[in-house]
């Protein structure tokens, strides 16, 4: 006998989830932060998509270390976060050079190792 | 071997003399040869490790930087390896099909000019879904994107594949409108109105005078598309609809049967896709919180997975998007006809402008979070998708389903399917998530992917688009008159490319000489 579920559904992008996480915030991107400049608006431009709320990288941080936000951490070595983009790390893929330039890639390292940053509380707004 | 990445039939001594040439038209900021290059381009989804490496990337800014490099590549005999943003992951992400090949990474490439009468954009090769939605957000136009499951990529690489998304805009190579090309040789070519100096209509007449071109360019290796018009889906005044869940795997049928009709008849006019459980529970969860028996996942525990979730074995999302009036009508139509084949339930979703809006693919939000499917295995997880066009009929919906899962059962893998709807067809969505840390299960995937295209040759269904692995394999299965298309593909890839440098291999078009061609 089918039942009726009362179960709230998501449903994005092809993916359903039921239960699962509250409405997704809006995108974090460089508009959402009009003063950002330096590493914090290479990070919002090249990282975000997977990094802020509701990105891939996110919730995949988010099952094994907190806090998953990269902007939210304390704990971020600027050469840490080199290696891990340049030669990728776990699920997510390496970027490479003609994406984000090294130059570009010393100002997000720097930025992140110098967090926390306030901003990431309010990344979600 | 240590030195596979060379191009075929260069030393390194010849290597180098090529990259010297391009430092010298591009600067050597725009030159990547290291070791770090070399695997960075590599394909994260990767099969096989040891296929598909490049020899370095080249990252021109500017369609003359292009042009330059493609005399460069001639002059060589260098493979190029054209990316838009490389993130076509599941299908090659930015590896080269032949190993050996340069990629030419076109990321930089970021110019975004937008009509905002018209909701027309012209766009470069770099412009990504994110920096599209932030440049639209910035501005406040009014418009929408038609974003696919993975927005991370690029607008019109993502078109140029035939990726779609789930606005009524979703068949994204349908709103192309006009291309700039450069030709293997290193000239630049304008599609439709572009072929008319000063046209203002470029983008908003698809076909010009004469052949029209723009799909040559798709999923082809005959040109390097370097700007593109899209259209883009005006903000809607409402956008209405239901997520429907059905409790049955013979439920398809009668999901493909009412669905098709309203959507060959327009009251939808987005292209709704039906997933299986998997689908979403892969995004939610891991398989190691369930069990770690090996082989496909038992009833027993997908129920325990649905239970949890409240999940169908099926979902399907509908959605209306216009005016209010027009939608609230057509809302009755779907509703009459879905409670008509006993669901699991409806839940209705309303928007209209002004309220808060739904952050989905619904609203042609970009997203990334599906992807955290890739994790469902544990371990370095990846993916590759099988996805043939098959009728938009509930009883080949059903039959193919069938076929499929008792292969996933028989190979010991979890299933991960999907119907989604075209216009007249469905394609049939079937994603292999893997485990890269498993040896054993990564050695049954290319057993695995054959079977399925053997099985969907034998029903007459061919794929949509397919892994660099298997474009050879796929490509010989469009095989009608003795291989007539191939034959028209590989005259018209040797009168454009003479040297066979641009894309060798890509859809199994190879040049004179080269791969099954040599």
């Amino acid at each position: 006998m089918k039942r009726v579920l009362v179960a709230a559904l998501l449903l994005a992008g092809g993916a359903a989830i039921a239960q699962g996480p509250p409405p997704a915030p809006k995108p974090t991107t460089l508009s959402s932060r009009p003063g950002a400049s330096g590493g914090e608006a290479l990070y919002l431009e090249h990282c975000a998509s997977c990094h802020a709320p509701n990105g891939m990288g996110t919730g995949l941080l988010g099952r094994r270390v907190q806090p998953a936000l990269l902007e939210a951490r304390d704990n971020l070595p600027a050469a840490y976060v080199t290696v891990a983009v340049r030669q990728g790390i776990g699920n997510m893929p390496a970027i490479p050079r003609g994406e984000v330039s090294d130059d570009e890639l010393r100002q997000i390292a720097e930025y992140l190792a110098a967090g926390p940053h306030p901003a990431a509380s309010g990344a979600a707004q | 071997m240590e030195d596979d990445w060379l191009p075929p039939g260069f030393d390194a001594a010849k290597l180098a003399q090529a990259q010297r040439a391009l430092e010298a038209v591009l600067g050597a900021g725009k030159v990547f040869f290291e070791g770090l290059d070399r695997s960075g381009y590599r394909d994260k989804f990767a099969i096989e490790e040891g296929r598909h490496l490049p020899a370095g990337a080249v990252g021109p800014t500017t369609v003359e930087e292009v042009q330059a490099v493609m005399r460069i590549a001639n002059q060589y005999r260098l493979p190029v390896w054209p990316i838009s943003r490389g993130k076509n992951l599941g299908y090659g992400g930015s590896a080269p099909l032949l190993s050996g090949s340069v990629v030419m990474d076109l990321s930089g490439m970021k110019k975004i000019e937008f009509d905002e009468e018209f909701g027309t954009v012209l766009l470069e090769p770099g412009v990504g879904f994110y920096d599209l939605y932030d440049f639209i957000q910035k501005n406040n136009l009014p418009y929408w994107l038609s974003t696919p499951g993975n927005s991370w990529g690029s607008v019109i690489g993502n078109a140029l594949d035939r990726g779609v998304g789930y606005t009524p805009y979703g068949e994204n190579t349908k709103n192309l409108c006009g291309l700039e090309v450069v030709l293997p040789t290193g000239e630049v070519v304008r599609t439709g109105m572009g072929a008319f100096s000063d046209a203002p209509t470029w983008g908003a007449y698809p076909f010009g005078f004469g052949p029209g071109w723009d799909q040559m360019f798709v999923q082809s290796n005959f040109g390097i598309v370097t700007k593109a018009n899209m259209w883009l889906m005006p903000e809607p005044e409402s956008l209405i609809g239901m997520d429907v869940e059905f409790d049955r795997p013979e439920d398809l049928k009668a999901m493909v049967d009412t669905i098709g009709p309203l959507r060959r008849e327009r009251v939808l006019q987005q292209s709704p896709s039906i997933g299986n459980w998997l689908r979403a529970a892969a995004v939610a969860t891991t398989r190691g919180e369930w069990t770690d028996k090996p082989g496909a996942l038992d009833d027993g525990v997908i129920d325990a997975i649905r239970k949890r979730f409240g999940l169908g074995w099926w979902g399907v999302s509908l959605r209306l998007y216009g005016r209010e009036e027009v939608n609230k009508a057509a809302y009755k139509v779907l509703e009459d006809a879905m409670k008509a084949i006993d669901p699991l339930v409806i839940k209705p979703t309303t928007w209209v402008k002004g309220q808060p809006m739904e952050y989905s693919g619904w609203t042609g939000t970009p997203i990334t979070f599906p992807m955290q499917n890739v994790n469902w295995y544990g371990g370095r997880g990846g993916h590759i998708g099988f996805s043939p066009i098959i009728p938009q009929s509930g009883t080949a919906a059903l039959a193919q389903f069938q076929r499929t899962y008792a292969r996933y059962r028989e190979y010991g893998m979890d299933y991960q399917g999907s119907f989604a709807f075209g216009e007249r067809h469905l394609v049939n969505v079937n994603a292999m998530l893997f485990n890269k840390d498993d040896p054993a299960m990564m050695g049954r995937i290319d057993p695995f992917f054959r079977q399925l295209v053997a099985d969907a040759k034998a029903q007459g269904y061919g794929e949509y688009r397919t892994h660099l692995d298997y474009m050879d394999l796929v490509a010989d299965s469009y095989d009608w008159g003795g291989g007539a298309l191939r034959k028209l593909n590989e005259t018209v890839k040797d009168a454009l490319d003479p040297n066979g440098i641009l894309a060798p291999g890509k859809s199994g078009i190879w040049p004179k000489g080269q791969g099954r061609r040599a």
